[in-house]
Parts: structure tokens; C-alpha cells; sequence
């Protein structure tokens, strides 16, 4: 900028000079388009492969939430006496966290047990009921954590009784869903870290081939920032290429495996249909791919200028 | 505009590539610096454009104390002097326009205000017509001049080259000379590195004489 200028005058030139800085970036993209488009689909598969992940991470979790299931809590009375099964069921009428009970004698069970088979007959050689008399508990919340104390409370009640309460696998499945995202997490973190150190390499060695052009400049008077600035520009377009590719791919990979993910879960009784990655989720995933193209450029050229002569 | 006390410059354990030098060149002169290859012509120029810094000595240029320089202040210092060098250095990735065009870009210049400085001096080395074309198709003597309206696109105050004669003709030389001369006349201040004795001498300017990176002999009033 030239001394006494004002920045009213300054700001025109100032975005002209971005403007030719990110023209001339895009057009050395063009004139070695090979170069730039094995770098584009690096960065595109580096981005689609956590961003399959927890696609599918993230269906898993809206499984888990959507599974229409009330919790329930079972009392096995087998090694209860009739004294502390009554004070149970005075406590479950008081509590309010409880939404409804019922108590299941065991002949009541074995019966609608025997009605459940195909061949009936085969209970006949058991000489006694085998099944112990049960409490089917309904909590009135669904929470985890509030019918976790629920089933603490009354096993605290009756410490002989069987208590188990239903929701064990939903909390399983959480549990499995937080560890998921924790090992999304380091992938997320090594690959966008080797997807940085790629694109500062790819930066730097552009700017080697400019160095007569820095060389020159540099005597004329350029500064750092402008002469890193195309190569910034450069590195935003890549990411942007990087991001939208990425998209691609992950559309592709999630339509690919949507029928087969359906056909598995109904293998096991689950309705299940892989959703589609929202509109958020892929202009978050462009934005990772254009913050990774700045980083890695911004490495890149703060190394190479650095270095030049 | 130029003055130099007691300038030692040296390459690591190489011998000094200048030796003690103190010079003068007051603002508007134009001078020349003479001796043989190796005898640190480059060098003294390079000094003079804060290309490199002295082991040793002061360097005030247009007010800058250049031993003292910060890196940050640098740019803007050497946004004012024009380089031209024996080789042209001109980039052969764009037209004419474009090389010529560089300093402008980097001082931020607008389109139009750009275009009208770039013609005028590639008109001032007679290649306006040229503006298109890539310099690898011009001639030696035409890349030169691309050089120059390059050096001197931004009006700088200060015009240092560095053997601009160096792979040209004699007529050629003359005529870059000449074109130097005209500059000096507008204002500039000139220092120029050239072994063309005869061609210098006709020139009618200060002259210094440098050999084995001292000051050997001084002929003119200012230098």
C-alpha cells in the first residue's frame, strides 16, 4: 500500500489484489489439472471415510432412541418370603416412579407358557413348576438413569429377589455408541492431520516451482502475506473440491449399503433403513474439507517462503 | 541518496567480498561502479537494494539505515528502488504485460491506474506493441528493456542495475545506457554496475573502479 493512501481508496485495490490472487490460483489449478484433481480426490477420500463412520454411528443412535420400548423391571420372588413380597408391593403402590405393576403367579406363567408352544405336552414331564413368581414392574419414566435407581431401590428392599431391569441393552448400545465416537474421534484426528500434512507438501512444492516469481517479487517489494495469498486461495479451492468430492462419495457409499444394512438388521427383528446424511452434515463436511485445504496451505507456505531465497 | 561507511561484506570464511568500502551518491546523480568479474560489483549492488546485509560498516539508502533495517521494513524500502539484472529474470509463465505489471501488483495499484503505467513505460523502452506476447519469443536486447520497464514501472527513486549491457551488442548497450541516462534526467537516481569502460567513459559520469572488493580508483565529483 502506498503511503497516504486512506483506506477508502486502499480497500478496491486491496480486493482487486484478492481477486487476482485467487484467479491466478485457479488458473495454475487449470494448467496442471491432473495434479489438482489427484489432490482433490486425496482429500476427498480422507474426508468420506470418517464421515461414512459416523453416518452409521449416528444411525446407530437413532436406533437406539427410536426402538418404541418401555422400560420394565422384573421381581423374581423364588427366594422371597410372603412377608417381604408384600412390603414390595406396598412400596411399588407408593412410588411414584413407578407406572403400573402386576404380579405373575408361577402357575399363571407356566400356563401361558405351555399355550406359547407348539407341542405342550413337553412340560408334562416336569414334575414341579420350575418358574418362580414374578413382579412385571413398569417404571413411569423411561430414562436410564431414573429406572437405574428404581431397580437399586427395590433390589435394596428385597435383597433376595431377582431384580432385572430390561433396559440393559439400550444402555449396552449406548455405552457401545460413546466408544464408537471416541474412536471417530482419533481417526477424525490422524487422518485430518495427514490430510493437512499432504496439502502443505502439495503447497510447498507449487511454490517452489513459483520461486523465480517469489524470488523477483520479494525484490519488488512483496511482502510475506502477499505472496502467500494465492497459494491460500489455492488451498481453500482445494478443500472446497476435497469437501464436495468427499460428499460424493459418501451419497454413493451410504446408497450402496443402505439395502444390505436393511436386510441385516431384519435378521434380527429391527426395522431399519440407513438415513441419508442431512444438509448440515454435508456443508459441515465441505467446511472440514476447506478449513483442512487453509491449514494445510497456510503450513505449506509458511514453510516454503520461509525456506526461499 | 546512497552512502556507504566502512562496508565489509563477507561470505562465510570466503575472503571479503567487499573490503572497507565508503561511497557517496547524492540523490538525482547517476554513477557507474567498473572492475572485473569477481571484484564485487554484484555485491555492492545487492547490498545497496538490502538483498543482503554487511558483516560490517554502514548502509543509509533514500533515508533507510539499512545495517539497522527490521525484516518487516524491508519490503516497503525496496518498494522503492528499481533492480535490473544481467539476465533480465523475467517470468516466462505470462505476457509482457504481466512482468512489467509485478511491482504494481505488489504495491496494490487498481486495474486502470495499472495499465496506464505499464504502457507508459513499456512505451518509454519503445515495446509497447509487445505487451501481449510472451518475452521468451523477444530478442536479448528486447527482454532487457522488458527488464527495465519493469524497474522502472513504479517510479522508484533509486535505479540500480547490475551489468544491463552485459550480453548485448554495442549499439544495443548504447541504447540501454541512453535509456538510463533519460531516467537520470527525470530525476532518478542511477547506479550502474558495467566492465564496458569505453562505453562508460563516453558517458561522462562518475565512475568508481573496484578490484578484488576495494575501492581501487574514483573519477568523477560525486561518486
Amino acid at each position: 500500500m502506498r503511503p497516504g493512501r486512506r483506506l477508502f481508496d486502499a480497500l478496491p485495490a486491496w480486493l482487486d489484489s484478492h481477486r487476482d490472487a485467487a484467479r491466478r490460483s485457479l488458473g495454475r489449478r487449470l494448467q496442471a489439472p491432473v495434479l489438482s484433481l489427484i489432490t482433490i480426490a486425496v482429500l476427498g477420500f480422507i474426508l468420506a471415510l470418517p464421515a461414512y463412520l459416523w453416518v452409521l454411528l449416528d444411525n446407530a443412535r437413532a436406533l437406539s432412541a427410536h426402538v418404541d420400548h418401555d422400560p420394565r423391571i422384573a421381581l423374581y420372588l423364588d427366594h422371597v418370603d410372603e412377608e417381604t413380597a408384600d412390603r414390595l408391593q406396598d412400596a411399588l403402590d407408593d412410588d411414584e416412579r413407578v407406572a403400573r405393576w402386576e404380579r405373575i403367579d408361577a402357575d399363571t406363567a407356566l400356563t401361558a407358557y405351555r399355550d406359547s408352544l407348539p407341542d405342550p405336552e413337553l412340560l408334562d414331564w416336569l414334575e414341579d413348576n420350575p418358574l418362580p413368581d414374578v413382579i412385571d414392574v413398569v417404571p413411569a419414566s423411561t430414562q436410564p438413569d431414573t429406572v437405574a435407581a428404581l431397580r437399586d431401590d427395590l433390589r435394596a428392599l428385597a435383597p433376595d429377589a431377582g431384580v432385572v431391569a430390561d433396559d440393559e441393552w439400550v444402555r449396552q448400545l449406548n455405552s457401545l455408541h460413546e466408544l464408537g465416537l471416541r474412536i471417530l474421534s482419533v481417526v477424525v484426528a490422524l487422518l485430518g492431520l495427514g490430510a493437512v500434512l499432504i496439502l502443505a507438501l502439495a503447497t510447498a512444492s507449487e511454490l517452489r516451482e513459483r520461486q523465480e516469481e517469489i524470488a523477483i517479487s520479494r525484490i519488488s517489494g512483496a511482502t510475506h502475506r502477499f505472496l502467500r495469498r494465492p497459494s491460500l486461495y489455492g488451498g481453500v479451492l482445494t478443500g472446497f473440491g476435497g469437501g464436495i468430492f468427499s460428499v460424493i462419495l459418501l451419497l454413493v457409499g451410504v446408497a450402496l449399503s443402505r439395502e444390505p444394512l436393511t436386510e441385516a438388521a431384519a435378521a434380527f427383528d429391527l426395522e431399519f433403513t440407513l438415513r441419508l446424511p442431512h444438509a448440515g452434515d454435508i456443508l459441515g463436511l465441505i467446511l472440514v474439507g476447506l478449513i483442512l485445504g487453509w491449514l494445510g496451505a497456510r503450513l505449506g507456505s509458511g514453510h516454503a517462503l520461509r525456506d526461499a531465497p | 541518496m546512497i552512502q556507504l561507511q566502512r562496508v565489509t561484506k563477507r561470505f562465510g570464511s570466503a575472503a571479503d567480498a567487499l573490503s572497507n568500502v565508503s561511497l557517496r551518491v547524492d540523490a538525482g546523480a547517476m554513477a557507474f561502479v567498473t572492475g572485473p568479474s569477481g571484484a564485487g560489483k554484484s555485491t555492492l549492488l545487492r547490498l545497496i537494494a538490502g538483498l543482503e546485509r554487511p558483516t560490517r560498516g554502514r548502509i543509509r539508502v533514500n533515508g533507510h539505515e539499512l545495517d539497522r533495517l527490521s525484516a518487516r521494513a524491508i519490503p516497503r524500502f525496496r518498494r522503492s528502488i528499481g533492480l535490473v539484472f544481467q539476465d533480465h529474470r523475467l517470468l516466462f509463465d505470462r505476457p509482457v504485460f504481466d512482468n512489467v505489471a509485478l511491482p504494481l501488483e505488489i504495491l496494490a495499484y487498481r486495474r486502470p491506474e495499472m495499465r496506464k503505467r505499464v504502457r507508459a513505460a513499456l512505451d518509454k523502452v519503445g515495446l509497447l506493441h509487445k505487451e501481449t506476447v510472451n518475452p521468451r519469443t523477444l530478442s536479448a536486447g528486447e527482454q532487457q528493456r522488458v527488464g527495465i520497464a519493469r524497474a522502472i514501472v513504479h517510479r522508484p527513486v533509486l535505479l540500480l542495475a547490475d551489468e544491463p549491457t552485459g550480453n548485448l551488442d554495442p549499439a544495443l548497450s548504447e541504447e540501454i545506457l541512453a535509456l538510463f541516462d533519460d531516467f537520470n534526467r527525470v530525476g532518478m537516481t542511477a547506479l550502474v554496475a558495467s566492465h564496458d569502460l569505453e562505453l562508460i567513459g563516453r558517458m561522462g559520469k562518475p565512475v568508481l573502479h573496484l578490484e578484488n572488493g576495494r575501492i581501487e580508483a574514483r573519477g568523477g565529483a560525486s561518486a
